[in-house]
């Protein structure tokens, strides 16, 4: 695929259907500290559409090496101050550029995010408390709701204890019902099992696909390991090395699917072929960006022409 | 001491690994009253054969068998029996502890029981208060080494705490610097507590700030004394704002310390949960740094207890600074250390106090730590 066409492709959304974007890229640029020395291009000319499917949301896996501009990305759709704005181009979701951070756009983060002076009932309906007004709900509706999704991610019995006394895997089902509890339509992972150990991960796959059902929200995960992505991802975009883009994408990959182990699927034939394509494109962009940096002398952050 | 077979590698008197699986498979295959050969002895005890399975079937004396890999690695990972220290032995320990984590005493990060922590505190204690009685010992203040007006004996000290109690009113001075350094305290909390937590908020308020706090801290704080003194005057209010400055000057940074370190992922998860910047600040920031905020008016309120002293000895007035100006000037000496000693313990006794009452605010907080 060359790059006009894998453009075109990113940019097409659901072609056909009448489906309004959630997610718009357009020749997004991000450098850090330009003008200075240190200016560092994260992210250069990165455009994709991600349209709302009717009772369905996409799932969105992003890989790459490290130091590509992955959380940039994220964290561009989430607009936190750090990186907002892009250096060029826009980032709109639902058709209206992020200017913030807001509670539609859910986000879980690789390191641990509950708050340790609450309990995990607490933590869970912060989001509502401090929604309150806005939400109109009582306190008993806020503790209901809390409660039912610190059930649904089997944390039901825990409610009363503090994040200390919980294990990672336990802390990152908190961190998923606090999220989903103000049920956001984007939700963003940024490598939230990484720090998990194999059969954690295993679980938290299955729970979050099984949510994912459920709740039916555009989501973005970025992951290092490749059968994470492709096990997860109904799209995996696999990112170039610094500044990033999306070099490689892989649509309609192997859906995840609700009741389906995870463990099994991933030992599946079929699904490896799937990993080995993917990583063949992963080393692929790698090698050809080395090519291009020692053509380039030792610079090597012209913009790749592919 | 025993080693770990590991250890001993290099030594040039050591057997190959077939003799000495031999010669220990010899020695465990002995019937148990029978006392094995001295060098068989020695290896079986070295390496705690005394309670180790044979490691064959029974090979005969002198038949070298190869050895089996897998009891070798066990052999080499396991760390023989205490207390089977033999005589052979004895003679190589010097040799053999030389690793860092098996040195004989004075272990780093060592564990040791409670009563050994309390003995070895105890004791340097027991030989100050040994020292202190000798130099003061004698029937005439002639014969002592040190004259009684100087230091007097300890018994002395103790015999004047009825005078210290009645004559000087202990209790109401003792209630007058506490309830000095309350009132200090709850002013410079007043003041550094906001401060410092928009401090650590906004960069911008800090920029405004910091270098007057940085002023602060090289400040010497006994010199505020006779400043206050111009200021204010020798009455209640020179001893609080003096206790209130040196308090603000102490706690600020650590109130800004404890407000920086909150992570940021907190802050940006509070983003994403459509948190505003009033909610950012007092349930996140503020809200994890409690526990650090709470830590830094414990060990404030802790050095209150210099403070008070120093700006009560300025003049003869009320305070326990007051009695040891008076015993200096006047006597009894003895009042002087029973002042001292009293000082202490409040402070311990309100040190444990903010503690408790760090352990019902955070309980998370203790359990983490634990």
């Amino acid at each position: 695929m060359t790059a006009g066409e894998l453009r075109e492709t990113l940019t097409a959304g659901a072609a056909g259907r009448d489906c309004e974007p959630v997610v718009e890229f357009e020749g997004v640029e991000k450098t850090f500290h330009p003008g200075t020395p240190r200016a560092f291009t994260a992210l250069t000319d990165v455009s994709f559409r991600i349209d709302d499917l009717p009772g369905y949301g996409e799932f969105i896996a992003i890989i790459g090496p490290s130091g590509c501009g992955k959380s940039t990305l994220l964290n561009l759709i989430q607009g936190f101050p750090d990186v907002y704005p892009p250096t060029r181009g826009s980032v709109r979701v639902r058709g209206v550029e992020v200017t913030g951070p807001g509670r539609d756009r859910g986000m879980i983060f690789q390191k641990y995010s509950s708050f340790p002076n609450r309990t995990v009932l607490e933590n869970v309906s912060f989001g509502l408390e401090i929604n309150r007004r806005e939400l109109k709900l009582s306190r008993s509706e806020m503790t209901d709701r809390a409660m039912a999704l610190i059930r649904r991610v089997g944390l039901g019995g825990h409610e009363h204890k503090h994040p200390h006394q919980l294990s990672g895997g336990q802390q990152q089902r908190v961190a998923i019902a606090r999220s989903l509890v103000l049920k956001p339509r984007i939700l963003l992972m940024d490598e939230p099992f990484s720090a998990l150990d194999e059969p954690t991960r295993y679980e938290m796959q299955r729970l979050i696909t099984e949510l994912w059902h459920e709740v039916e929200a555009t989501v973005f995960i970025i992951t290092h390991s490749l059968s994470e992505a492709v096990y997860l991802g109904d799209r995996v975009w696999v990112m170039t090395p610094a500044p990033g883009r999306i070099g490689a994408a892989f649509d309609d990959v192997i859906p995840p699917t609700r009741d389906s182990d995870p463990m099994m699927v991933q030992e599946s034939t079929a699904f490896k072929e799937v990993v080995v394509e993917v990583a063949r494109a992963f080393h692929e962009l790698e090698r050809r960006h080395e090519e291009q940096a020692a053509g380039d002398g030792r610079g090597g952050r012209g913009t790749e022409g592919a | 001491m025993f080693k770990r077979r590991g250890e001993r590698r290099g030594e040039p008197d050591e057997p190959s690994a077939p003799a000495r699986e031999a010669a220990a498979g010899a020695a465990a295959a002995e019937p148990a009253p029978a006392e094995p050969a001295g060098r068989a002895r020695w290896w079986r005890l070295w390496r705690g054969g005394e309670t180790a399975p044979p490691p064959a079937p029974s090979p005969a004396p002198g038949v070298v068998d190869p050895p089996d890999p897998t009891p070798a690695v066990a052999e080499a990972v396991r760390v023989p029996p205490k207390g089977a220290a033999g005589a052979p032995s004895e003679a190589a320990a010097g040799a053999l502890t030389r690793s860092a984590t098996h040195a004989a005493w004075l272990r780093i990060r060592e564990e040791i029981p409670a009563w050994m922590a309390w003995l070895l505190g105890i004791l340097p204690i027991l030989a100050l208060l040994g020292l202190w009685w000798g130099v003061t010992a004698g029937a005439t203040p002639e014969s002592r080494l040190i004259s009684p007006t100087i230091l007097p004996s300890p018994l002395e000290v103790v015999r004047s705490f009825p005078s210290l109690w009645f004559d000087r009113a202990l209790t109401r001075n003792l209630a007058v610097s506490f309830s000095r350094v309350v009132a200090g305290f709850a002013v410079a909390v007043a003041i550094a507590f906001p401060l410092g937590l928009a401090m650590g908020a906004f960069t911008k308020i800090k920029a405004t700030f910091n270098p007057l706090a940085v002023f602060g801290a090289y400040l010497p704080i006994p010199a505020l004394v006779p400043l206050t003194l111009s200021l204010f005057g020798t009455g209640e209010e020179q001893k609080v704002a003096f206790l209130a400055l040196a308090f603000v000057i102490y706690l600020l940074p650590l109130v800004v310390a404890a407000v920086d370190q909150v992570d940021q992922v907190y802050l940006k998860t509070a983003y994403t949960l459509g948190a505003n910047r009033w909610q950012a600040v007092t349930r996140v920031l503020l809200g994890v740094a409690w526990p650090d905020v709470f830590q830094a008016m414990r060990l404030g309120f802790g050095i209150g207890w210099s403070y008070i002293i120093l700006a009560e000895m300025v003049d003869i007035g009320r305070g326990l600074g007051g009695i040891i100006i008076i015993s200096q000037r006047r006597g009894p000496r003895e009042h002087i250390y029973l002042v001292l000693l009293v000082i202490v313990a409040l402070a311990y006794l309100t040190d444990k106090l903010w503690a408790w009452a760090g352990r019902r605010l955070f309980p998370y907080r203790v359990e983490s730590r634990r």
